[in-house]
């Protein structure tokens, strides 16, 4: 049974591109081994850090988008855990999750179907039709928030 | 706070318009409030991800803290997931614990 995982990981700023490259093969080296499959890749590229890790105030992000079981996860926390190049990482199962979104979805959308050939008209929204509520309606309470209680 | 909160109870939910200030310097407040919704219902967004920073960040204001539900109107479920996805992403510091 195969899970889906995402792996995100953070290589300090001192690494070359060559050693993040390393890293990233290293990760498939051990999917591979524990026979796992590699979905999807993506470099973030170096970003400003939101708090310092260590003495780094910025890092190099990569995403890895994994399928595969507990045991291959396991094994490449383990790795990343004693690799001294990579100063975070977090892995998150997101198949359960991505499930219940696209549940969701398929239904709003059957749901607003069915009302709208239910009212005579074509099943999908034509482009330029209906305005939804007032142009400035949910615009701009949403973040000014704080005015009431803190006065 | 000296009680002048006019929300009723319910989790704070935000009283629609008309709330009546019985407080002393009632004068001063707006008669008028609109009745908040929550923005991840009312744009349909179902997926709230700890990746995407922009999404997160209105909830997450100057002090770092999460953004209380009864001042931005998110519905329970929401918060929820919103509060998963700050602090996920927090660990990766793409959003600080604190300010200074």
């Amino acid at each position: 049974m195969s899970r889906k995982y995402e792996l995100v990981y953070v290589v300090s700023p001192d690494a070359t591109d060559n050693q993040v490259a390393d890293l990233h093969t290293q990760v498939e080296a051990i999917i591979q081994r524990l026979g796992g499959q590699l979905e999807k890749t993506d470099n973030w590229g170096r970003r400003k850090l939101a708090y310092d890790i260590g003495r780094h105030k910025e890092g190099t992000y990569v995403l890895e988008v994994i399928n595969g079981g507990g045991e291959l996860m396991k094994e490449i926390d383990r790795r990343l855990k004693v690799t001294d190049l990579v100063i975070r990482h977090l892995t998150v199962r997101v198949d359960e999750e991505q499930g219940v979104v696209d549940r969701t979805r398929a239904r709003r959308t059957e749901i607003s179907r069915r009302r709208r050939t239910a009212r005579g008209l074509t099943p999908d929204r034509q482009p330029g039709e209906g305005q939804r509520g007032e142009p400035d309606d949910d615009r701009d309470d949403r973040f000014e928030m704080g005015g009431e209680e803190h006065r | 706070m000296n009680g002048r909160k006019s929300f009723g109870g319910g989790g704070g939910r935000g009283k629609s318009s008309t709330t009546q200030d019985k407080g002393k310097d009632g004068q001063r407040r707006p008669m008028f409030r609109r009745r908040k919704v929550c923005k991840f219902c009312s744009d349909k967004i179902d997926d709230i991800n700890y990746k995407d920073i922009k999404l997160l960040m209105p909830f997450v204001p100057e002090r770092a803290k999460v953004l209380p539900r009864r001042i931005s109107g998110t519905c329970a479920l929401h918060q929820r997931k919103l509060r998963t996805a700050i602090m996920r992403a927090r660990q990766l510091a793409l959003i600080p614990y604190t300010t200074e």
